[in-house]
């Protein structure tokens, strides 16, 4: 069991919703379509769903984990390995979500590069991208919050402009269902890995609920509406696209706004990618916010340096990503080790949890 | 403390505008249509861009330029060697392949098309009879030529025979297994008048079929969604014209081994223009009638005459395999000759004008 937090400090249990939304929705959804068919074809949105709805056990037992320790992962880890190989373990943690915000940031100034300026300088814009998060998170939790509910509300029109691809979607192309085996729609659903990370992160700030099981619900929620949101693209995308024409296209959720015309603006996409700056803050904040907070958690290193510290790591590591090659990679690993924390570390997390409350009970 | 902060971002953002290369409006040669032909020796490829020049009462002129190369590549740097300020392609209308380009084959040239993400997915592409340069040099309308292009091609596909086109959907149709794109045909009939002549069909990526105008009113009947058009007939010694308002077409799979499909297609229409007497109820019967007939009879053609060169731009391929699982391309190939289609046409005359 942890400190308690201060109640001045804490979240209501509804914003958990945009949170874990914000923090999913990122880089993924720009180009997961073609991921997934490589697979799957166009039953790959079967894929999409039931991934999205598998999330909702790791969810659980998220919760479940956090009731039992009545803290964060740090106090998870603790409580199962006790202190010195519990804080080891939260260290893997921090990587990951360090990693995560490179994996994000990354992208999307290679999307910036690829649609819309060339020339643009990766380490200069990243510096100042980081040091607005830096800003947001100095304004503490309840800030990132904030900012996540706004990245969410804000951009949230955007969904509107996939309704001009609908003039041009061939439902057919869907048809026949279930057209490939089990495996292929497995495969296709973890290729969905990327896209949908970022559920896993009330393990970071569950002390940070108020009334923390009351947002087990909202937390659901915000998967779903996800799920959802991700399926009704994927839908779109498959009707709009042919199956090798969507082979080739990286950004398919991008090339969609390319059909896009409206009397004051010849081209969508430039309104598109400067909106989408909102979509991808908070989960920068929110993985440097998690990463310094288990710093603080398990090395006692004060969360302003930790903060300072991790944006700066980031920042180094810019400059090493300058292939799409590079980044590719940088988005796979992303994607495995995500996966690999959330569907490996935390079921075996959770029944470690509930062997230790029985042991511990005895 | 805070504002320190704050005016150190600021100051970031200001740096930051001096990152990317600057594209001011008046200071860049804004491509709005781009042509392609083989060049008179006949290896080479010669390109033409198509610039438009604002003039100062309001009028726009057209500007070309034209360079030979062996590929789209070394095209665009000779272009650009030539042009005395950077060439744009972000609000480009209209991309022409000369026939002969088109019956080689596209693909090396819609690479460039596709890759740009300056370019949107609207662009229309269309194949001119005979050649490219004498389209874009010509002088049309007064909006400049790329526009009045780009408007005829418009006009054409939302209330005329033209089946619906542009960049994405010739793709779309490109990559599609099972069914094969198609172009418009544009040919200069006058110094300042280009008409549509018909429609290219496609074979993959290489041209191999030309539709004349009198049967693109039955070829987009079976390829768009929805479709308007117009067609004139004659019934009885007196000729009719009929514009089409709304018409649908349905596609069944009727049976296998070798596949039958049947096409049920309903045309919702008013006629414009009869020369005979009075246009009485009997008389829209029989109009209707014989519409159904020319119809099914046209349609039918087209398709076999389509089945015997192997091209199959209404998508049956794509249509069985829809309904298909496991379907096989490969075998398609062979199975396509012998399919049946059947067709089946209601039409509906809704109004008759204000006279009878």
């Amino acid at each position: 069991m942890q400190q308690p937090v201060p109640e001045r400090l804490q979240i209501s249990p509804f914003l958990v919703l945009y949170l874990i939304m914000s923090m999913q929705i990122g880089i993924g959804v720009l180009g997961y379509q073609r991921i997934i068919a490589q697979a799957a074809g166009f039953d790959a949105w079967m894929s999409v769903l039931g991934a999205g709805l598998s999330i909702h056990i790791i969810v659980w037992m998220i919760y479940k984990i956090c009731q039992t320790v009545e803290g964060d992962i740090v106090a998870a880890n603790v409580y199962v390995f006790g202190k010195k190989f519990g804080h080891l373990i939260s260290t893997v943690f921090i990587v990951y979500l360090l990693i995560f915000a490179l994996a994000v940031l990354r992208t999307f100034i290679e999307v910036i590069q690829v649609w819309m300026f060339p020339e643009i300088n990766a380490f200069l814009y990243s510096f100042v991208f980081l040091l607005l998060s830096v800003y947001i998170i100095f304004g503490g939790f309840r800030t990132v919050t904030g900012i996540a509910f706004f990245c969410i509300v804000l951009p949230s029109y955007l969904l509107l402009t996939f309704s001009f691809a609908l003039k041009y979607a061939e439902f057919r192309n869907l048809l026949p269902l279930f057209d490939h085996s089990i495996k292929e729609m497995l495969t296709s659903a973890y290729n969905m890995s990327l896209t949908y990370l970022g559920f896993e992160i009330p393990i970071f700030f569950y002390p940070f609920i108020k009334d923390a099981p009351k947002s087990q619900k909202w937390a659901h929620l915000g998967v779903f509406l996800t799920t959802i949101i991700y399926t009704a693209l994927a839908i779109v995308t498959f009707s709009y696209f042919s199956e090798a024409y969507l082979a080739k296209s990286i950004w398919a959720t991008l090339e969609m706004w390319k059909i896009v015309t409206m009397p004051f603006v010849e081209r969508f996409e430039y309104i598109g990618i400067a909106n989408w700056n909102l979509v991808i803050l908070p989960n920068i904040c929110i993985a440097l916010w998690g990463a310094s907070m288990i710093l603080k958690r398990a090395y006692k290193l004060k969360q302003r340096k930790g903060v300072i510290i991790m944006a700066l790591i980031c920042l180094a590591a810019i400059p090493f990503f300058d292939t799409r090659l590079k980044i590719n990679l940088l988005n796979d690993w992303t994607a495995k080790i995500g996966f690999a924390v959330t569907y490996g570390y935390i079921p075996f997390l959770f029944f470690a949890t509930m062997i230790a409350k029985k042991v511990k009970n005895k | 403390m805070k504002l320190s902060k704050i005016s150190l971002i600021l100051a970031a953002v200001f740096a930051l505008t001096g990152c990317v290369e600057k594209e001011i409006i008046d200071d860049v040669n804004i491509e709005m249509g781009v042509g392609y032909d083989v060049s008179e020796e006949g290896e080479k490829i010669e390109g033409t861009v198509m610039i438009p020049i604002f003039n100062p009462d309001k009028n726009i002129g057209n500007f070309t330029f034209s360079a030979t190369a062996e590929s789209n590549r070394d095209l665009i740097q000779e272009v650009q060697r030539k042009s005395a300020q950077p060439l744009v392609t972000g609000s480009l209308e209209i991309a022409i392949f000369g026939e002969k380009i088109a019956r080689k084959g596209l693909r090396q040239f819609i690479d460039a098309y596709e890759r740009d993400a300056s370019i949107g997915a609207r662009i229309y592409f269309a194949v001119a009879d005979d050649k490219a340069k004498e389209i874009l040099n010509g002088t049309y309308g007064n909006r400049g030529n790329a526009v009045h292009l780009s408007q005829l091609i418009k006009h054409n596909t939302e209330s005329r025979n033209l089946p619906v086109t542009n960049m994405h959907l010739f793709l779309f149709n490109l990559y599609q297994e099972g069914k094969d794109p198609y172009l418009p045909i544009l040919k200069k009939v006058e110094p300042e008048i280009v008409d549509i002549v018909g429609i290219a069909i496609f074979k993959d990526e290489k041209m191999v079929e030309e539709l004349p105008p009198d049967k693109m009113f039955f070829f987009k009947l079976l390829t768009d969604k929805f479709s308007e058009g117009s067609f004139n007939l004659e019934l009885e010694g007196e000729k009719v014209s009929i514009k089409d308002l709304n018409s649908k077409h349905k596609m069944k799979v009727t049976k296998r081994n070798p596949h039958k499909v049947t096409v049920e297609i309903k045309i919702e229409g008013l006629v414009r223009e009869y020369t005979g007497k009075t246009l009485s109820p009997d008389v829209v019967k029989k109009i209707e009638k014989e519409l159904e007939a020319i119809v099914n009879k046209e349609t039918t053609a087209m398709i076999k005459d389509f089945q015997e060169k192997g091209i199959d731009p209404i998508g049956f391929g794509q249509f069985i395999k829809t309904k298909t699982r496991g379907f096989d391309f490969k075998r398609w190939e062979d199975e396509y000759k012998n399919l049946t289609v059947d067709v089946k046409t209601n039409v509906v005359i809704t109004e008759v004008g204000i006279v009878e």
